[in-house]
């Protein structure tokens, strides 16, 4: 017992803040609501990592790129957010299969290493181009969904935004699913996601279905800057704080599996919002979730879903 | 074009020794040049450099020095090599404020701690590979400056204000920098680019610049005697075929670990080399943006060289620079403005990996090939 007050002591947590429910509830609702966002562009890099086997450093940045093509057909031109963020969302696919086929398509797929410094390029200079064309002046972007809280307990609220981000997390993943197990589109990228060689002796145009992959990553990435911004302020260093904390999401699920990086961006949602506050660890909200990875990582160093990869010597 | 020289021949020799002389007499005579800022007006844009930004780029240096062990020679991807330079900075600076120790006898403990930690580090890392190890290592680079700035340290690191620190690296009375300088002003012709005589505040820049030469000097003769034997074989046998090196004998794990230590340690000499040189320390210094710029420069100067670290380092700190001043597009009216220099870094670093996989120092290799062949001897017995 004095054991155990002892540590609460060093953690200031008060015993108070333990038996609040309606905190615990409010940031339950936060997690999840933060969590959503890491999962929607965790599983675009997911995507990546699918069909390529490397993680694309930039897809944050070509997240960025939609987001500010949002802002620009929802604000500027006084399109409505839902139908401005759609068109950034093609917008931004049209990008991505232009960086694919330049950048990313010249160089052989088995050399993993190449590339992750290419993506990081283009991390570099998308990110840079952003500042350049629209300053750092922040700005901010309406959110798709209606304000106001239908479920309200106390401080806890249910937020639409919160619905709204959760929901379209997972009608991402269920369209993902029945296209990539329903279509004749997903059937190719999975063939060239599970054995490149073979997809294309078969007859599969691999370069296309890769092309495929990178433009869907890319709206999808961007569908999930539009729900992160409306939280923050859109401004061109934003994407990359998300992005460290979506790579932590689709680390733990397991890089290749879709179900993970949703599970993996909840848990890193959760933990980032339950364990800062109870523990008070406001400057640690990353390290908590690095140190959810790490130990993730060391019981299972695939994550949690993802399959093992097996060499043959 | 002159005929191929046979390698270890007396000629051959000679050519060696020349080449270090000259770049012996450059390192030496650049402070001198630059001590009064050197500003030239290139297309219309005026630029400002110092002493300061070349001995930045020193430091530089030799963070992808030891950068380049654990990603260059071992191949482990290490996106959070910032974390030990940081470390190394704080170290020092803590050190430095709280116990009154010169800079140089921290290495004495910036050294060794870094290497363990760095074992520590490669411990885990030893189970989780490839681009695992990546991400892992990059937000552990992200997570740097929020450890900085818990209010557990923050009475010791400073917290988001940075420390500033407070020894002075005086020039001793012994070196005769000003002496120096005036001689070098009173040579004919080229003397006058050389200002008469040092100021107080120019003499302990030179000053810096040398010791860090040093400091870098020692730590790529180390570097390179380590990664010439045993274990530089092993590193780079366990980076082209884990599975091969591992058939032969090589203890994967042992030298993995290891790689992670020396890479650490050189990257602690790093940081305390960046806070000997500008006297301050701050957590957004050591953030992922460095992390990512020590991967350009690794990648742009050339990863598994030791030359790749000079040009790399070379390279991260002064486009910057340069692009931080330059006004307008050269040679026209065109304003420019924003971060054009991390946009140009970064198509470097495309440029780069598409055009000259082995980097800058793969480049120069080639064209020295070229204008002065060296014959490969075979060895007699």
């Amino acid at each position: 017992m004095v054991v155990l007050a002892s540590v609460l002591g060093v953690f200031d947590i008060t015993l108070d803040k333990l038996s609040n429910g309606e905190l615990w509830l409010a940031q339950f609702f936060r997690g999840l609501s933060d969590g959503a966002t890491y999962a929607s562009v965790a599983l675009a890099l997911v995507m990546i990592y699918k069909s390529t086997g490397f993680i694309n450093f930039a897809q944050g940045s070509l997240a960025l790129l939609g987001v500010y093509l949002a802002y620009i057909f929802s604000v500027e031109q006084g399109l409505p957010v839902a139908v401005a963020v759609v068109c950034a969302m093609a917008a931004s696919s049209v990008v991505a299969m232009f960086v694919e086929r330049v950048f990313i398509r010249p160089f052989p797929p088995d050399h993993v290493l190449p590339l992750v410094i290419v993506t990081l390029g283009l991390l570099l200079i998308i990110d840079s181009a952003v500042g350049i064309v629209w300053g750092f002046r922040t700005r901010s972007l309406p959110s798709m969904f209606p304000s106001g809280a239908p479920i309200e307990w106390g401080i806890a609220q249910l937020t639409w935004r919160t619905i709204g981000n959760l929901g379209t997390v997972f009608a991402v993943v269920g369209l993902l699913y029945l296209l990539l197990s329903r279509t004749k589109v997903g059937l190719a990228f999975r063939a060239v996601s599970s054995n490149l060689e073979s997809a294309r002796l078969v007859g599969i145009r691999v370069g296309p279905t890769l092309g495929f992959g990178w433009a869907l990553a890319a709206a999808i990435g961007t569908l999930g800057g539009a729900l992160v911004v409306p939280d923050l302020l859109l401004e061109p260093s934003i994407m990359l704080r998300v992005l460290i904390f979506s790579l932590a999401a689709a680390a733990l699920g397991g890089l290749d599996s879709l179900v993970g990086a949703v599970i993996g961006g909840l848990v890193v949602g959760l933990a980032r919002n339950l364990l800062v506050t109870f523990l008070d660890l406001s400057e640690l909200a990353l390290a908590t979730a690095v140190a959810v990875i790490l130990v993730v990582l060391l019981v299972r160093p695939t994550g949690l879903f993802g399959s093992t990869r097996v060499e043959r010597v | 074009m002159s005929a191929a020289v046979p390698a270890g021949s007396r000629q051959h020799r000679q050519r060696q020794i020349i080449g270090w002389v000259l770049f012996a007499v450059v390192v030496a005579l650049i402070p001198f040049l630059i001590a009064d800022t050197y500003s030239p007006t290139i297309f219309g844009n005026r630029y400002t450099f110092g002493l300061g930004n070349l001995s930045q780029a020193i430091g530089m240096m030799v963070a992808i020095l030891g950068l380049n062990i654990a990603t260059g020679y071992s191949g482990q991807l290490s996106l959070g090599h910032s974390f030990f330079v940081g470390s190394g900075a704080y170290l020092t600076a803590v050190l430095v404020n709280e116990f009154h120790w010169s800079y140089l006898s921290t290495l004495g403990v910036v050294v060794p701690g870094l290497f363990v930690f760095g074992v520590l580090f490669g411990i885990p890392a030893l189970r989780i590979q490839g681009l695992y190890l990546g991400l892992l290592t990059f937000a552990v680079a992200a997570v740097f400056p929020s450890i900085i700035r818990l209010d557990e340290v923050k009475d010791r690191t400073g917290g988001s204000n940075g420390l500033l620190i407070e020894s002075d690296l005086e020039a001793p009375t012994w070196a005769p920098l000003g002496t120096v300088t005036e001689w070098l002003h009173a040579i004919p012709g080229v003397g006058s680019r050389v200002p008469d005589g040092l100021t107080g505040r120019q003499e302990e820049v030179v000053y810096k610049y040398f010791l860090l030469v040093i400091v870098a000097l020692v730590c790529f003769w180390l570097v390179r005697n380590i990664l010439a034997g045993r274990v530089g074989r092993a590193l780079v046998a366990i980076r082209d075929n884990p599975l091969g090196a591992a058939a032969n004998g090589v203890n994967l794990a042992a030298y993995k670990t290891l790689s992670f230590g020396i890479s650490a340690a050189v990257g602690g000499v790093a940081g305390t080399m960046l806070a000997m040189h500008s006297g301050f320390v701050g957590p957004d210094e050591f953030g992922f943006s460095m992390a990512i710029l020590l991967i350009v420069g690794l990648i742009v100067g050339g990863a598994g060289t030791l030359h790749g670290a000079v040009v790399g380092g070379l390279a991260i700190q002064f486009v910057p620079v340069w692009s931080s001043q330059t006004q307008t597009l050269p040679g026209t009216d065109v304003a420019l403005e924003g971060p054009y220099g991390t946009a140009i870094l970064g198509g470097l670093l495309i440029i780069i990996i598409f055009a000259l996989p082995g980097g800058a120092a793969h480049g120069f290799r080639r064209i020295k090939a070229r204008l002065m062949p060296v014959a490969p001897q075979p060895p007699t017995g």
